[in-house]
């Protein structure tokens, strides 16, 4: 398996979208992809999935859990274009159509360790008022087209969104030949990081001052 | 030749007096540095957060740079402007920071400020909104001429920066 001159490193990521808060919508569900640069390809795992229907418990008025693996890993030469984990939450409006409630997209960790990241959603935004009531009326709220220009930083700039939410996702990530490559990467994850098994204490409070 | 990748993004605002902003960003590095792949400025979208006082925009920063000495390290410079219902937009503040020098990952907040006028112009701007800019943006991360402003805090800009350095040890620098 060791090779002696690599020229191709591995990343693996385990883990999982753990769940979603939103204050003011239920019965949500997510799509995951990955978006990743021309160096890069993916070896194994799914390249994109849904996750099932989930509601608020009884417990917390804003906290819905998902608990969707991923597992998966990439093969690259070149650090440049790491890849994204985009996410993009749906749910139901008013009158039952499935409308978009956010879209979010973060990088994957490159040191090994665990990580849990919180994840920011954002819809875009209609800019007239006229065009916001029709269509909360029609349930066809503007949407991409794709979801993975969430993931690019180009042709931001003319759009208008609405931040509404977060998703938490927790990531243990194994890197295989980067330091053989002459890749220095940092100290692996520290040791509090582990022991948050969930990503609701710290992280969400870090972001709400 | 060593080699530095800036993988991370700007994840959003907040300490604003309004919160419906967007970011002008750029990286600045002096001249031993060469930028290989990826955006070095850009604009993110204008974001009107539903709950809360932070305006988040993710928006994603990949830059691969290829470089023969360590003066010059980049510098991330940015502007928050406010964008108002009826499309005007405003300058909020201006703030840099330096990218991490050690590998891994880092958090960085960014303080910002913004220059003040003269107490007309004050006086104009919190009716009319608007207010002094910078002539040349080079003053944001340079510290040549900065005793000349006047200016007043504004709020933070949250980055999470993440570093890989490649081929530093065999020239020597340690990290």
């Amino acid at each position: 398996m060791a090779t002696s001159d690599p020229s191709v490193f591995l990343l693996t990521v385990n883990g999982q979208i753990e769940g979603a808060d939103f204050p003011e919508y239920d019965n949500l569900y997510c799509k995951y992809c990955f978006v990743y640069g021309h160096d890069w390809a993916q070896i194994s795992g799914l390249e994109e999935g849904i996750t099932q229907i989930t509601c608020k418990g009884s417990q917390s008025s804003h906290k819905l859990i998902w608990n969707f693996p991923l597992e998966t890993t990439f093969k690259s030469t070149n650090p440049s274009g790491w890849p994204q984990l985009v996410v993009s939450v749906y749910g139901p409006d008013v009158f039952g159509n499935d409308v978009v409630r956010g879209y979010g997209a973060t990088h994957i960790p490159f040191t090994s360790g665990q990580h849990t990241k919180t994840v920011p959603m954002f819809v875009p935004e209609p800019t007239w008022r006229l065009q916001k009531f029709t269509s909360w009326l029609l349930g066809r709220r503007p949407e991409y087209t794709d979801p993975k220009v969430v993931a690019q930083g180009e042709g931001r700039e003319v759009t208008r969104v609405r931040s509404q939410g977060f998703v938490s996702v927790s990531f243990h990530i194994l890197t295989k030949d980067m330091k053989k490559l002459g890749y220095d990467t940092g100290p692996s994850s520290p040791v509090n990081n582990g022991s948050d098994a969930s990503a609701w204490s710290t992280e969400e409070q870090t972001y709400r001052m | 030749m060593a080699e530095l990748h800036v993988i991370g993004q700007i994840v959003g605002a907040s300490g604003f007096p309004q919160n419906s902003l967007f970011c002008k960003w750029g990286v600045h590095t002096g001249g031993a540095w060469r930028l290989l792949s990826g955006l070095k400025e850009g604009q993110t979208q204008v974001d009107v957060p539903q709950t809360g006082d932070m305006a988040f925009w993710s928006h994603p920063i990949d830059l691969h740079y290829a470089t023969k000495g360590i003066q010059g390290w980049p510098k991330v410079h940015l502007q928050v402007w406010h964008q108002d219902s009826f499309g005007r937009c405003q300058l909020f503040g201006y703030g840099y920071c330096h990218v991490p020098s050690s590998p891994g990952h880092h958090r960085v907040r960014c303080v910002t400020w913004r220059p003040l006028g003269s107490w007309q112009e004050q006086l104009a701007q919190t009716f009319v909104g608007g207010g002094a800019q910078l002539r040349s943006p080079e003053l944001v991360y340079s510290g040549a001429d900065r005793y000349r402003l006047h200016t007043e805090a504004m709020g933070t800009v949250e980055l999470e920066l993440g570093v890989i350095m490649r081929h530093f040890d065999k020239y020597g620098v340690e990290s």
